[in-house]
């Protein structure tokens, strides 16, 4: 079948009907958890049967039994589909393209392999809260066990299992919290495009990381990883075989991230709408990419690391066994060569969100839009070479120490440009100070702190007091969640009418913003004062001497998390009993808050013409930013069939 | 791109938004450098090594430079929420601020004064770091064994070799540091230096303790199961003290003295 690639698909150029039926039409997540978890018998029961007595036995037998649940979720829920027909000669027809976009299922397709950005966005938002949850209530069972010195609470293995998951599990989702949420939902709507460039691997991107997720709890039941988040060789090569579970879902999100990296990148690179140029990009969409492409640097290292983990545990290499010829700082070196590029992939589209935020609130155009830009550029660039600042006391190349040191320290500066940016647009702007706004205040006080205490490791010798120790956990706690997922935070509220339909509570939500940002400063400052009087991390049992601290931190964390759960409830009211929200609440400039609210499946419905950026406010606008021409008469285009959305006709 | 116009107002300077934030921005950097000079010294250990002291006037020194940029910002803000904050109907968004897109002077002058701080930063950290990594030629070799969960301190020359971190004053200590499993971190707290001990390979670091007292080695990178409970006691001694202690724990009077007192 050939089809006129110059203009919108149509319903009537599929006069076939569906070639793809039965049992494709009916996967779901269910399906995938069944043959997940039958795959993974399968796996169990072939490596038992072979390997059990040999000396590896135990770690292949969990390697192969992960890994085979890995293929077999993502064969049930559909994640192969496509390219599986492909492979045996058939073709996906356009029905069952629209099929595969949620047409006609109503609320179901949020549990399918949807290609639906949309949908994707709202799948990876529901992840990001779960796995936020499930870490924040590991750092609660810490933070209850640090209550005194020598707490039973937990044991000392279901201590540490629990430090190095309540560590990976935010990573994890503090990476995909802004790029799978927003990235998916809004960027591609904010570039005028009708979809991501790639809408299967899109969805396969979502979930490879929900089959990530099993396996990283799986490690409590399989020994716990005793090493960390970071998981420093040799200690985790002699680890419990939980640690060949956790190097499958590194491996995993590893692929997710990368394929959603490119997707992204390609996306921003092809799909804009008519005069859309690089130039008049929102500051998010720039933050996305530039947070994608560095993700495509650094996740590669972490997938050689975790193989070489997984080789040297399962067949006896030996890249990080000092006994055997290789060296724990092989492992630190790949570990921090993803590990640093990893924070800004974390921290710069949260920033891009922020920003957004700040310019719609104070009502004013972004200060320094192309130096802010340039900023996050240097930040990226800047990133690849400073990995070696958490090795300052590992021994490795003492002589390297002042070259890292002059290299992380110069990354202050385009950092300090987003504060400039920040402040700039605050500058005699007209703060509306809805509760969007409130976070990006709290990201402006927390994340000084983060900097300037960050300021403070970049030093080697005072990072030869303060390395390992509480110091670090509350400056890099101060950055990650007072700075990125507060800043997050902010653009879930700001986004939160676009996506959901509903206004969010913000009696409530204003409610849990004061707990959450009583909660930061006194769990962390906690944090720093055990530091300041030498309290090393990963700690079950401590010295009383540093009882003090511990009681405010351990005080803070409980009113933290109790300032999230009341968030949360916020949200879900909001759901539930919330006013419908109007297409563009806050009177924002950009193009996602100029399509219907909910969004319908096509997200346009002729490709709107961009006339100038998204930032005019005080301006005069002689032709508007946006231009969306009328619906061609004769073209009648595929109508919004999922159900629950109607299609606005007089858009624009 | 409209050029800042109220960022050098003709109004007078401390009526204007740029007076009135430059007075909260002063009280918040007297704040900061008021807590740069005295939190760390309270909150810190004692110290009891040249290097320890350095750290301490390091967090003094960055803590005073960062007052200003950050109290800059910080006061910004909080005029922000004073004097811009929309008032009226919150269902409703304020009128449009004024479009300033951009300021280059500003632009130059935050970007230059950063980079001035950041150079005053490196020349400091790279002075201090410099100064510390020189091997002394008579220091006092120790070599530091880690394995789960303890630490052994041998005195080589001597024989002693002890679960106790004994060290003479005024006498630099060089600790040979390393490990029989898996990767520890040696941190003798209140000296403020610190180094993995890794297996298969010496790692190296300094430190001249300067003050009498005791202290606590720690272990500062995760190594299992009782990592909480990887420590070891240590203590600064005169150089006859520890003389004393050396021949208490095996050693002959000769080396005792010859590890004790050894002329510069």
């Amino acid at each position: 079948m050939t089809t006129d690639l110059t203009r919108p698909l149509l319903l009537e150029d599929t006069p076939l009907g569906p070639t793809a039926g039965g049992f494709y039409r009916r996967q779901n997540a269910y399906t995938g958890l069944a043959a997940g978890v039958l795959f993974g018998f399968v796996g169990w029961l072939i490596s038992h049967a072979l390997l059990q007595g040999s000396n590896w036995g135990t770690d292949m037998v969990v390697t192969v039994t992960m890994v085979g649940w890995v293929i077999g979720f993502n064969l049930g829920v559909g994640t192969f589909n496509a390219p599986l027909r492909w492979m045996l000669g058939h073709d996906q027809t356009y029905e069952d393209e629209l099929y595969a976009a949620g047409v006609g299922q109503g609320k179901k397709r949020y549990y399918k392999f949807c290609t639906d950005h949309k949908v994707v966005g709202t799948q990876y938002l529901v992840l990001v809260v779960i796995l936020f949850f499930i870490g924040g209530t590991l750092a609660m069972m810490m933070r209850t066990q640090l209550i005194t010195p020598h707490t039973d609470f937990l044991s000392a293995n279901a201590y540490n299992a629990i430090v190095s998951i309540h560590g990976m599990c935010m990573i994890i989702a503090t990476i995909i919290m802004v790029t799978g949420p927003f990235t998916n939902f809004v960027m591609p709507i904010m570039i005028g495009a009708k979809d991501m460039a790639f809408p299967r691997l899109n969805a396969m991107s979502f979930w490879v990381v929900v089959s990530a997720i099993p396996p990283l709890l799986a490690t409590f039941v399989l020994g716990g990883v005793d090493a960390g988040w970071t998981t420093y060789a040799p200690l985790s090569v002699q680890a419990p075989p939980a640690m060949d579970a956790f190097s499958i879902t590194m491996i995993v999100f590893v692929i997710s991230v990368t394929v959603s990296g490119v997707n992204t990148i390609v996306t921003v690179l092809t799909m804009r709408t008519k005069g859309m140029t690089l130039g008049r990009l929102p500051i998010f969409v720039w933050a996305s990419i530039v947070g994608a492409a560095l993700s495509i640097y650094a996740m590669p290292a972490l997938l050689i690391a975790f193989t070489s983990m997984i080789t040297d545990r399962v067949v006896g290499t030996s890249f990080f066994v000092a006994g055997q010829g290789g060296t724990g700082w092989l492992w630190e070196n790949a570990f921090w060569i993803f590990g640093h590029p990893e924070v800004y992939i974390i921290l710069i589209p949260p920033v891009g969100a922020m920003l957004e935020v700040a310019s719609t609130f104070a009502r004013k155009p972004l200060f320094g839009y192309k130096v802010t830009v340039a900023g996050f550029v240097a930040i990226s660039a800047l990133s690849i070479m400073v990995w070696a600042h958490h090795m300052f006391t590992t021994g490795w190349a003492p002589e390297l120490a002042g070259p890292f040191m002059v290299t992380t320290e110069i990354i202050s500066i385009p950092t300090g440009i987003i504060f400039l940016c920040l402040i700039g647009t605050l500058w005699k702007g007209r703060i509306w100070t809805r509760l969007p706004m409130y976070f990006v205040y709290l990201f402006l006080w927390n994340f000084i702190i983060g900097g300037v205490t960050g300021i403070y490791l970049s030093d080697t010798p005072a990072d030869e007091f303060f390395h390992g120790d509480m110091f670090v956990t509350a400056h890099f706690h101060y950055t990650l969640l007072g700075g990125a997922m507060i800043a997050a935070t902010a653009g879930l509220c700001y986004w939160f009418p676009k996506i959901t339909g509903k206004m969010l509570n913000e009696r409530i939500g204003k409610t849990a913003f004061w707990m959450i940002a009583i909660g930061i400063q006194v769990t962390y400052f906690g944090m720093f004062w055990e530091g300041f009087e030498g309290m090393p991390r990963r700690v079950a049992f401590y010295d009383p001497i540093f009882q003090h601290a511990n009681d405010m931190a351990t005080g803070g964390a409980y009113l933290l998390m109790l300032g999230w759960i009341v968030l949360l409830y916020a949200g879900i009211d909001s759901l539930r009993h919330g006013p419908n929200a109007p297409a563009n609440p806050w009177h924002s400039k950009t193009l996602e808050w100029k399509v219907p609210t909910p969004v319908p499946l096509v997200n346009f419905l002729v490709d709107p013409v961009v006339t100038s950026d998204p930032y005019g406010y005080g301006e005069p606008e002689p032709v508007g930013p946006v231009v969306i021409p009328p619906p061609h008469p004769d073209r009648e285009l595929v109508p919004n069939l999922s159900g629950d959305n109607p299609l606005a006709k007089d858009d624009g | 791109m409209q050029q800042g116009d109220s960022i050098v107002a003709g109004r007078p300077f401390f009526s204007g938004p740029a007076g009135k934030i430059f007075i909260i921005w002063f009280l918040m950097t007297t704040v900061g450098v008021l807590i740069g000079i005295f939190a760390p010294h309270h909150l810190m250990p004692t110290l009891l090594s040249h290097e320890a002291t350095d750290v301490w006037r390091t967090m003094v020194l960055f803590t005073i430079l960062a007052a200003p940029v950050a109290a800059i910002v910080y006061a910004v803000a909080a005029y922000s929420l004073i004097a811009w904050r929309h008032r009226g109907n919150q269902d409703e968004p304020p009128e449009d601020g004024p479009p300033l897109r951009g300021n280059s002077t500003v632009t130059a002058i935050w970007l230059g004064t950063s980079t001035l701080l950041v150079l005053v930063l490196l020349a400091w950290g790279l002075a201090v770091y410099s100064s510390e990594a020189v091997a002394e030629p008579h220091s006092l070799q120790i070599d530091v064994t880690g394995q789960q969960w303890l630490w052994t301190f041998s005195y080589p020359g001597t024989g002693v070799e002890t679960r106790t971190l004994v060290l003479p004053i005024n006498r630099p200590v060089q600790f040979n540091v390393t490990s029989v499993d898996v990767t520890h971190g040696f941190w003798p707290v209140d000296l403020g230096v610190q180094v993995d001990a890794n297996p298969g390979v010496v790692t190296v670091i300094r430190a001249t303790p300067d003050k009498l007292g005791s202290f606590t080695v720690r272990c500062s990178q995760l190594c299992g199961l009782y990592h909480s409970f990887m420590y070891a006691p240590g203590s600064v001694v005169t150089s006859a003290q520890f003389a004393r202690w050396l021949q208490a724990h095996g050693a002959s009077t000769t080396t005792a003295q010859a590890a004790a007192f050894v002329k510069k």
